[in-house]
């Protein structure tokens, strides 16, 4: 054909150095593949676990070998093996890097990390107890606005540390474990016992627990009662936060968050909570998600802060702390009762007759039900996530921590997005917004008039010193990104705040639909193995267009397609889905089969 | 296995095996930085145009698809003027449909059908889709003066966007030639090819 000429001629006229260069990479293509084929089962799951296997065709033979003698001699890594023993990720050691830590959370379930940038501190806790399912995470984010002017101790530059502050790390996860679940107890399904916990917690007095109001990342983070008695917050300041609830993009999500921290420059104490209290139904995990603009007058004896105040937030009292805590348990039958759960608390506590505003949806099994509700100048938000237990039950106990949860949190996640895009739209005083209420309407002059004008003037009084956090804040969110091996996240360079990138990262960084991506490591160790065999005929990795030969390891997927181990595990490590029919390789997994 | 050698495989199969109506070439002997030319089929408003496109392939090929777009101009409602292509294989999952058992060669065939048979539900020129939909007649005379203006093999040598392919600018002028005779014969191919794929 007449193309062949213009290739060749491309050939021919390779300059002779790239030609060798080319060469060279190909022989370290070779000597990688050849090495990697004889790698016993073990040592090839120890490289790729620990994730020294490099880059084909960069990385020499001699370097491989000389990594898997480091890595056998060594003391193992915690994510060599994972799931077992592994306890609290206090042992995440070389802390700096988020991805170590988000995957030792998903591993063992339990972990702490805090970390300051720029004049944000943040700390994150999450933990599972694997016999009752529960999960748990929590995120409390301090942004020091002030720290310009105020705060020298905060460090102000955009360049932020690599080392997110593990020096934070230890003494708080010290004060956090005493409150963890024993996570050493680890039998799947065993026992429910440690629910117990959970459940004192809840019925401990609501203000008891409250945390500290410093800015301080040792905050503690409050546990499920607190919710509605935390966060004086400015409610019209606070409700320009939202995200997109489509999820459909995490840039948007980030920018639209970034642009919403900047119109709410006042000095504001947010609190998130995520709740999962007791259901209805015993056949069902709640997740109550419930974000309190305001706390109701009532309560707010514990700060200082009331509605009005915070109206007229005085800057520099109180630096902006979000918190985001997420409690995610399983529900037995009759637990409900005598819960009293916070979802039905908060919301009847809300249900004043005018200003009740409810929204519900229902998606892919997963109902949501947002409501707003208006009393005394106050503005209550709830957002309820009920999610059938088989999802979690699919996955089995064993794997609290693993896809189930994931879509779990995205889910919830995904609902809060929803939530925070209903409050946006609701400041916006947009009757335009889903199912417009008359007592929306009503509502907004009132709180919505005032809160705009506060809202304005702090803007102005606040905001250069929250654009040197804001561009800490991306730099983090850049330097994340530069480490996300998986490559899926797009940070918006833009802005994005750290605690955000964080969330987003933990909850959405899977992908933005609701489907989970990659495998798991045990996931991908359960496909069957076998080595290529002279008998066979002779057949081509898909993956890597090239002819298997006689001992290369194979795997093969549910769907009988087969390919090199070291190829579909790559493929399968970020996604879930044969390279060849599409079809989904985890047949019980949360996801829909693609047939 | 992985980049390297599997796409001086492809490299070696898009030559002897090229799909009808298509080229691809290695630019300046850059093994990621391919270059390919698409002849517009058949019975579409780029008949006989010739569109030149940029491929580059990633790192991480091919567990990540390759980023193609046009270098020449085109009038699609799927085509930015940047030549960025809205095509769901190549972009990754759970969004796109890219997966490694594809290559670069069923890349190039899914943007010669996207091509002949514009997706207007899924828009990156919003102006041209709803012109596609609504008023095919003015899509299809904008089409055509854009491929005449920009992707006729005449007016190749001058063309702003045209990326220097030096020393066998000539030989791919005479090779188009080539092809525009055989133009007919290879759009029949292509259909059939397209209703395979």
């Amino acid at each position: 054909m007449e193309s062949s000429d213009s290739s060749d001629k491309g050939n021919i006229d390779q300059s002779e150095a790239q030609r060798q260069s080319q060469l060279d990479r190909l022989d370290r293509e070779e000597a990688f593949y050849q090495f990697v084929n004889n790698l016993s089962e073990e040592d090839y799951r120890l490289m790729r676990d620990n994730n020294l296997l490099g880059t084909p065709g960069e990385i020499t033979e001699e370097e491989l070998l000389r990594r898997l003698h480091q890595v056998k001699e060594g003391p193992p890594q915690q994510n060599s093996d994972e799931n077992r023993g592994a306890e609290s990720a206090e042992d995440v050691s070389n802390g700096d890097s988020i991805i170590d830590w988000l995957n030792s959370v998903r591993q063992t379930g339990n972990t702490t990390r805090s970390g300051q940038r720029g004049n944000q501190s943040w700390r994150a806790v999450s933990r599972t107890n694997p016999n009752s399912g529960d999960f748990r995470f929590s995120l409390e984010i301090n942004v020091n606005r002030n720290n310009g002017n105020t705060n020298p101790e905060t460090e102000n530059e955009p360049s932020v540390e690599p080392s997110s502050g593990e020096d934070l790390e230890n003494s708080q996860s010290d004060s956090e474990i005493p409150r963890s679940e024993s996570p050493s107890v680890r039998q799947p399904g065993s026992e429910r016992s440690t629910s117990e916990e959970l459940t004192t917690e809840e019925a401990s007095p609501p203000r008891g627990q409250r945390r500290a109001r410093s800015r301080s990342p040792e905050q503690r983070r409050t546990r499920a009662r607190t919710d509605r008695s935390r966060s004086p917050i400015n409610p019209v300041s606070e409700t320009p936060r939202r995200s997109h609830h489509n999820t459909s993009s995490q840039t948007l999500d980030h920018s639209s968050v970034n642009e919403a921290e900047g119109s709410s420059r006042t000095r504001q104490h947010v609190t998130l909570r995520q709740h999962t209290v007791g259901t209805e139904m015993p056949s069902e995990n709640a997740v109550l998600f419930s974000t309190p603009e305001t706390r109701p007058v009532p309560q707010a004896a514990g700060s200082s802060e009331t509605n009005g105040t915070s109206e007229s937030t005085t800057p520099g009292q109180r630096p902006p702390t979000i918190v985001l805590d997420l409690q995610v348990r399983r529900v037995r039958p009759g637990e409900y009762r005598q819960r009293d759960s916070i979802a039905n608390r908060t919301r009847s506590r809300s249900q004043t007759p005018n200003n009740t505003v409810t929204y519900e949806s229902e998606r892919g099994g997963f109902r949501r039900t947002f409501s707003r509700s208006e009393r005394a100048g106050v503005r209550t938000y709830v957002s309820t996530i009920r999610i059938p237990i088989r999802r979690i039950l699919n996955t089995g106990l064993s794997e609290t921590t693993s896809v189930a949860i994931q879509t779990m949190l995205r889910q919830i996640m995904t609902g809060f997005g929803e939530l925070s895009y209903f409050m946006y739209s609701d400041s916006d005083a947009d009757p335009s917004g889903p199912t417009p209420n008359q007592n929306v309407d009503a509502s907004e002059p009132q709180n919505g008039g005032g809160g705009t004008s506060s809202n304005e003037s702090t803007d102005v009084s606040s905001g250069e010193v929250y654009e040197g956090g804001n561009e800490g804040g991306s730099t983090s969110g850049a330097r994340r990104e530069g480490r996300n091996t998986r490559g899926s996240v797009t940070f918006e360079e833009s802005g994005s705040l750290p605690f955000l990138s964080l969330a987003q990262f933990f909850l959405l960084n899977e992908d933005d639909d609701d489907q989970p991506r990659g495998l798991t490591k045990e996931q991908i160790d359960n496909l069957a193995m076998r080595n290529f065999g002279e008998s066979d005929a002779l057949k081509t990795c898909s993956v890597c267009i090239t002819e298997y030969t006689e001992g290369n390891k194979l795997r093969k997927l549910p769907c009988s397609h087969e390919y090199h181990v070291h190829c579909i595990d790559r493929w399968l490590s970020e996604n879930s889905t044969c390279p060849i029919c599409r079809r989904a390789v985890l047949a019980s997994g949360n996801r829909e089969s693609v047939v | 296995m992985q980049r390297a050698s599997r796409l001086k495989r492809e490299l070696s199969l898009l030559t002897m095996e090229p799909p009808p109506g298509i080229t691809c070439w290695q630019n300046e002997n850059q093994l990621d930085d391919l270059r390919a030319q698409i002849l517009g089929g058949a019975d579409t408003p780029y008949e006989k145009g010739i569109f030149n496109l940029e491929i580059v392939v990633p790192e991480r090929y091919p567990f990540e698809p390759p980023k193609i777009r046009f270098l020449t101009p085109i009038y699609h409602p799927n085509i930015d003027s940047a030549g960025r292509i809205c095509l769901d294989v190549l972009k990754l999952p759970p969004k796109g449909a890219w997966r490694p058992s594809l290559n670069i060669s069923t890349l190039l065939t899914s943007i010669q059908l996207l091509m002949a048979e514009p997706n207007p539900d899924d828009p990156l020129m919003a102006d041209i889709s709803s012109e596609y939909k609504y008023n095919r007649q003015l899509f299809l005379l904008n089409a055509k003066e854009w491929t005449e203006k920009y992707a006729s093999q005449q007016k190749r040598a001058s063309k702003p966007l045209e990326e220097k392919v030096n020393q066998s600018e000539t030989s791919t002028a005479n090779e188009s030639t080539v092809q525009k005779r055989k133009g007919s014969n290879i759009s029949k191919k292509e259909k059939k090819s397209r209703l395979e794929s």
